[in-house]
């Protein structure tokens, strides 16, 4: 079958438009045409891209880009378009540009989902299996730096350190590493652990606590997070969703990428919850490991709540709420069995600690 | 005098695109970088390229854009490449105990690439972009530019950032100066002293109506590039003319905003398409050249590594 149609080309050499006769012969797969100089051009349909925008189908030559033309004649356009459809010269990628804006739609929101679940659970599943892969000397050299930065400016009590340490060398904490524990004068109710073992307790804490349990309860939690690595983890799940997000939103532009990090900065508080937790509960075990009763761990916790003056909203707190812990404290309590022996030299040592 | 007037030409230069189109190609073109961890986005950029470029036209006849995902993904590679030189390098210096020195041989090696660069982009990017078959050129030279650009760098340094204005100004001059449109020569014709002092009162008047002006401020760029912007063939040339206002600017500004913010960045095409659209319908061409009768003057030319480079270092170029 042959069609034709009048349309515009360019020879490539000028920018006359030349009123060409486009003559498509679908038999042997040619668009033949004269030029005004007379040259009779014959193109292979495999080698012309054809292009529809709006009313009007482009084609241009694959090789001699520069020679290109295009006609509004709607009835040779359907012919020429059903021929190419029907050889598979329609690209595959023109077909899913052809699927609409409803399915692009639903392809975005589907995408979006991808990368979220990928945010929320792959992503840090990931950077906290590779860490493994960080040698340990690195958080040793972590935890060094922050040490040196942040206690040297305040004063390490030295008798209260030295009772710390045997206190204890009386328990077993399930550590992996070497632990070295400074008491450091302070009115701040806090204690923390560093990457590099060392765990730091100020002496607001141990002045408002009323038994030695609470100590071997608040020991046995800084000392889970050290054994798991959680300051390497969260630096890593941080750091990993820092730069997916801005891998995945950087092409965007600036606004999307601020509110990814904040996306970011939100989640990573919730995560240290989430380590918070694991602490707690493994705190719970020393208790138990060491005959030591239980009821510490909920009496630490609720002078960490008397000094919380200003109650905010668990989705900005970094630590998980308080009462929160107290009620799953006190469910553990309730349902676990454990044994428990008064231990003087604990006692001891406590009382040296609190004056 | 007469006779040019009579031989005033008309002239429209306009944007098509809609954003329902341009959606489609950054989804279809999300969705395949993400199946193939990345390696599709030189062909992605291809078809995002040639889908602007298609739907911005001139007398009714639309640019083109000839790039393909092959030449840019080779680009890609040779750019990635460069990056780790450079990075072992620095990392070689770090290991030697001399980390000072490694970072002043990776920013002297920044410095020698940018310059190559912009120039690769150019080339490429003209050489690629054609109307009615004529296509663009870019007839730079790569050494005249890297010794100028070092000589501009240095003395916006010495100066404190003083001569960033006029080491702007002088960059476009050279670039836009040496692009073709097939017998055709662009030129530009503005001034350093001009647009620093454009660039002060912009910056403090920004400041002072809490940045409000902002708005005029980019209105007062862009009129500055545009207006100074010429076309030249033999005695006869076309002016560029721009019709954007300040208030436009901000209304614009704001409803993209509103746009990409309600939309979670899903709107971002529409933003695009719309920005496009104001841009090219308030740029006003007059002049004498008969756009019937330019002539091919450009060869083909094949190296996209240009093109990726001032993608990895972030360079955005009106051109």
């Amino acid at each position: 079958m042959k069609n034709q149609a009048t349309g515009i080309f360019y020879d490539g050499n000028s920018s006359v438009p030349q009123e060409v006769v486009f003559l498509f012969d679908s038999n042997t797969a040619t668009l033949v045409f004269e030029a005004s100089n007379g040259t009779i051009y014959q193109w292979k349909c495999s080698e012309i891209v054809f292009e529809k925008t709006g009313s009007k189908l482009s084609f241009r030559h694959k090789v001699e880009v520069s020679q290109n033309g295009y006609t509004t004649d709607s009835k040779f356009i359907d012919e020429v378009l059903t021929f190419t459809k029907k050889k598979g010269q329609y690209g595959w990628y023109q077909s899913l540009l052809d699927l609409g804006t409803t399915i692009h739609l639903g392809l975005a929101v589907v995408i979006l989902a991808i990368i979220g679940l990928c945010y929320l659970y792959a992503i840090p599943w990931v950077a906290e299996k590779s860490v493994v892969l960080i040698p340990e000397e690195y958080d040793t050299k972590l935890g060094d730096t922050f040490f040196e930065q942040n206690v040297i400016f305040s004063s390490i009590d030295s008798s209260k350190t030295k009772a710390l340490n045997e206190f204890a060398k009386e328990l077993k904490l399930n550590n992996t590493k070497k632990l070295k524990f400074s008491v450091v004068d302070s009115e701040i109710v806090n204690a923390f652990a560093l990457p590099d073992g060392n765990i730091v307790v100020y002496t607001g804490i141990l002045d408002s606590m009323q038994n030695y349990d609470e100590l071997v309860g608040l020991l046995g939690h800084e000392a889970a997070h050290v054994n798991h690595r959680h300051s390497m983890k969260m630096l890593c799940r941080n750091l990993s969703g820092y730069l997916f997000v801005s891998a995945i939103l950087g092409d965007v532009n600036g606004i999307m990428a601020t509110i990814g990090n904040n996306i970011n900065s939100l989640q990573s508080l919730s995560f240290s919850r989430e380590f918070e937790h694991q602490a707690d509960v493994e705190g719970f075990n020393v208790l138990v490991i060491n005959k030591v009763n239980p009821v510490g761990m909920t009496n630490l916790f609720k002078r960490l709540e008397n000094k919380n003056y200003i109650s905010v909203p668990q989705f900005l707190s970094s630590h998980p709420m308080t009462e929160d812990r107290i009620t799953f404290m006190e469910k553990m309590i309730k349902t676990k069995t454990f044994q428990i022996v008064d231990n003087q030299t604990l006692k001891n040592l406590f009382q040296k600690m609190k004056k | 005098m007469e006779e040019i007037l009579q031989t005033e030409k008309k002239y429209k230069l306009d944007f098509q695109g809609k954003g329902n189109d341009f959606f489609g190609i950054i989804i279809v073109n999300w969705l395949l970088t993400i199946c193939t961890l990345g390696i599709y986005y030189p062909w992605a950029k291809a078809k995002k390229l040639q889908f602007l470029y298609g739907q911005t036209s001139l007398n009714g006849d639309a640019f083109a854009f000839h790039g393909t995902g092959k030449e840019m993904f080779k680009g890609f590679l040779k750019a990635i490449l460069l990056f780790f030189i450079l990075g072992g390098i620095f990392g070689l210096f770090i290991y030697l105990k001399m980390p000072m020195v490694g970072l002043l041989l990776f920013y002297f090696g920044i410095f020698a690439i940018l310059p190559l660069a912009i120039h690769g982009s150019y080339r490429y990017r003209m050489s690629r972009t054609s109307w009615r078959g004529i296509r663009f050129g870019y007839r730079g030279d790569k050494q005249e530019l890297a010794i100028n650009f070092v000589k501009w760098i240095f003395l916006t340094i010495i100066t404190f950032g003083i001569y960033g204005p006029w080491m702007s100004i002088n960059l476009r001059k050279y670039l836009v100066g040496n692009v073709r449109f097939g017998d055709a020569e662009f030129d530009y014709s503005g001034d350093g002293s001009d647009y620093f002092i454009l660039n002060l009162k912009g910056y403090f008047l920004s400041i002072f109506t809490l940045g409000i002006y902002f708005f005029w401020w980019q209105k007062d760029l862009f009129e500055y590039y545009i207006d100074n912007l010429t076309v030249n063939k033999e005695n006869k040339e076309i002016r560029l003319n721009s019709t954007v206002t300040g208030g436009g600017f901000f209304k614009l500004a704001i409803v993209n905003l509103a746009i990409i913010v309600f939309t979670l960045g899903l709107g971002y095409a529409w933003a695009v398409t719309r920005t496009l659209n104001y841009i090219f319908n308030n740029i006003q061409l007059d002049g004498n050249i008969d756009l019937d009768a330019l002539n091919q003057t450009e060869e083909n030319y094949k190296d996209a590594t240009g093109e990726d480079l001032s993608d990895f270092l972030d360079l955005d170029f009106v051109m």
